[in-house]
């Protein structure tokens, strides 16, 4: 209690500071466009557009906040358990369709990880299979009696393969943990592309031990062997920004801290407790079972009393991510309808209030982009609404009074917006370079180099997420299924063609709001470029960032050496590969063993 | 007559199986509660009031 209280206090103040202070961002940008907007008289388009930029700029500045809490802050050492462990945890690998090839390499990586650290044999591996396609179900079983024979794992790695789906990821560990949730203390929940040390997963029980409050810590998993383009870059940003955007959320959250679905371990009796969720009333995409539901799970878990955490220090957590923008929009319109799904629980009983806020923030990050699009669009239709200026407005006056230029209103606005967007990534840089980080990132200079070009390729690409965002939105505000005709090859690369296909729509779009502008708002053509231009060239721009990147620029710490739960993937995948047309003997062998009881 | 293959399939199949099986050891999961009246109220005025249509079967 002596610990935790000063904690809890500066959790409020960080949290007070914060919304404090995105608060005054937001009526800043309100106020300077409410008097750009009212220079030729005000009208109902220039409220509209004001609180479309209040709303908007206080997102932008939440984030900017965030990454400064980040910077600004030292969450104390967590207490870990020193002494000798017992404990027993179930590493658990949802599966769905997923190449099993993959998939248990990685546990075998893991498990010899584990080894390496003598605690192996306090962790068993549970492969849940909601594989729904009969074909990868019998190489699953292959190739996990493969795995077996070669990491001798039986009675120790699990494999089981519901024959219905019920409740998807979450209903797929809610029925491990009603069929075998007593044999263990804790549960290590990860997803098929997860890829952790050993060391980390030990380290990650000793918190669990030393801290009998905590039902959940959450590690920051760093994105690894992306290889195109758009992946690289994502893999940048991953591991230079996001510990530090991790330790301001950290900062933030306290003991309300975030569930992300993988790479977290559990207490079983706390999650058992607490997280069998609900089947909501009605019907999908607002009813039906919870989609997004580990936001829901670090919610219930705080509502029991449970602490939930976040530790950006933990290292040698690791996951994989998709190799270009198409794959990404796929996953972020599944992510969407969750989060909107979120909307019927703000008001679920008993819920903390910071737990309800995330589920806010949530919504608003899927409900910005149409906000900004909303200005974009009230902005053009603006003229055609605006009263006529009025040059005499002084009956007695027999000169013209031209109106007051509100143009560096605007500059201010847009600079504040920009400034928002790309002063925490350069403060990063900074830090990272008074700190030494910078090394991990291939030196200074290659780590400025990186910020800047990710800058760059974001800026570009921004327009287009903000289409297929708002495109995400509306879908599932009608309740409609989100169909997507491209489909990725292995490495992730896409044709011109394939990019077209998914992408025609947003070109179109591009076409119509530039073509409008030029037509009832020459003024703004200017400014609408950087957001039209790349919408224009959208196909384009995905099939280019698909494609492998061969560029010196985007270096990580696990390009420059790879860590060692990474090596011994490879050196399983490349084994493996080498033995598969002899599978079926070699898994033979397993056959003359006794069975386990 | 059964297939060879076919039978070499089943018995890898039982034999993944055999060996897969979890422990045995029930933990209880009581269903949650996030709904309450208030909650199933609003939410059902927000749906009339958006007149939001029934999702594409299969969805």
């Amino acid at each position: 209690m002596t610990r935790s209280a000063p904690l809890q206090r500066r959790v409020i103040l960080t949290r007070t500071l914060a919304l404090g202070a995105s608060l005054a961002a937001a009526y800043g940008g309100f106020l300077l466009f409410l008097q750009f907007g009212a220079a030729d008289g005000l009208d109902s388009f220039d409220i509209l557009r004001s609180a479309l930029i209040f709303a908007s700029t206080f997102w932008l500045a939440w984030g900017a906040i965030t990454a400064l809490a980040g910077l600004t802050t030292r969450p104390p050492l967590p207490p870990r358990h020193t002494g000798a462990l017992t404990a027993r945890t179930a590493i658990l690998v949802p599966v769905y369709n997923e190449d099993p090839v993959a998939t248990f390499a990685r546990i075998a990586a893991m498990e010899a990880s584990l080894r390496r650290t003598g605690m192996g044999h306090l962790f068993h591996f549970a492969i849940l299979s909601d594989t729904r396609d009969d074909a990868i179900a019998a190489r699953e079983r292959m190739w996990f009696l493969r795995l077996l024979a070669d990491t001798d794992g039986e009675g120790r790695i699990f494999y089981r393969r519901r024959t219905k789906n019920k409740g998807r990821k979450a209903g797929n560990i809610e029925e491990f943990i009603k069929r075998s949730g007593a044999a263990y203390d804790y549960g290590v929940i990860l997803d098929a592309d997860s890829l952790m040390e050993g060391a980390t997963l030990v380290e990650m029980v000793r918190r669990m031990e030393a801290a009998p409050a905590l039902g959940l810590l959450q590690t920051l998993p760093t994105i690894i062997h992306a290889r195109s383009r758009f992946g690289r870059t994502m893999q940048f940003a991953g591991a230079f920004y996001s510990p530090i955007f991790a330790r301001g959320l950290a900062m933030m959250q306290g003991r309300t801290g975030p569930f992300w679905g993988h790479n977290a371990i559990v207490r079983m009796r706390a999650f058992a407790e607490s997280c069998a969720l609900p089947e909501l009333s009605g019907k999908p995409p607002f009813g039906g079972h919870i989609m997004s539901h580990d936001y829901v799970e670090a919610a219930l878990l705080a509502r029991a009393g449970w602490t939930v955490r976040v530790d950006d220090d933990l290292q040698g957590s690791y996951e994989e991510a998709p190799e270009n923008i198409i794959d990404h929009a796929k996953r972020d319109r599944r992510w969407c309808q969750g989060n909107l799904q979120h909307s019927r629980l703000l008001l679920a009983p008993g819920l903390k209030p910071w737990s309800r806020f995330v589920f806010l923030q949530g919504i608003l990050a899927y409900i910005a982009p149409v906000f900004w699009l909303a200005f974009l669009a009230a902005s053009i239709a603006a003229p055609l609404f605006a009263p006529p200026i009025d040059y005499f407005p002084i009956e007695s006056w027999p000169f013209p009074v031209l109106p007051v230029s509100q143009v560096s209103k605007a500059l201010g606005l847009a600079i504040g917006v920009v400034g928002l967007l790309f002063l925490p990534k350069v403060l990063i840089v900074l830090d990272a370079a008074l700190r030494g980080r910078v090394r991990g990132f291939g030196g200074a200079l290659r780590a400025t180099q990186s910020t800047l070009a990710e800058l760059v390729l974001s800026s570009i690409t921004a327009p287009i997420f903000l289409m297929f965002q708002t495109r995400s939105v509306l879908q599932v505000l009608r309740g409609a299924d989100g169909g997507w005709p491209a489909q990725s090859r292995g490495d992730g690369s896409l044709t011109l063609a394939e990019a077209w296909a998914a992408s025609h729509w947003i070109v179109t779009t591009g076409v119509v709001v530039l073509g409008a502008a030029q037509w009832f708002a020459p003024a703004l053509v200017l400014w609408l470029l950087p957001v039209a231009l790349p919408m224009v060239l959208a196909p384009v721009l995905i099939a280019w960032t698909s494609h492998p990147s061969r560029s010196g620029l985007f270096l990580t710490p696990t390009e420059l050496a790879a860590a060692p739960v990474m090596d011994l993937q490879d050196a399983v995948l490349t084994r493996w590969q080498m033995v598969a047309a002899d599978l079926p003997e070699q898994v033979a062998d397993l056959g003359a063993r006794p069975a386990r009881a | 007559m059964m297939d060879l293959s076919q039978q070499e399939q089943f018995d890898l199949d039982r034999l993944a199986e055999d060996l897969g099986a979890l422990p045995e050891a029930p933990l209880s999961m009581p269903v949650q509660a996030l709904e309450s009246p208030l909650t199933q109220s609003v939410f059902n005025l927000f749906r009339l009031r958006l007149h939001l249509p029934e999702p594409k079967a299969g969805h």
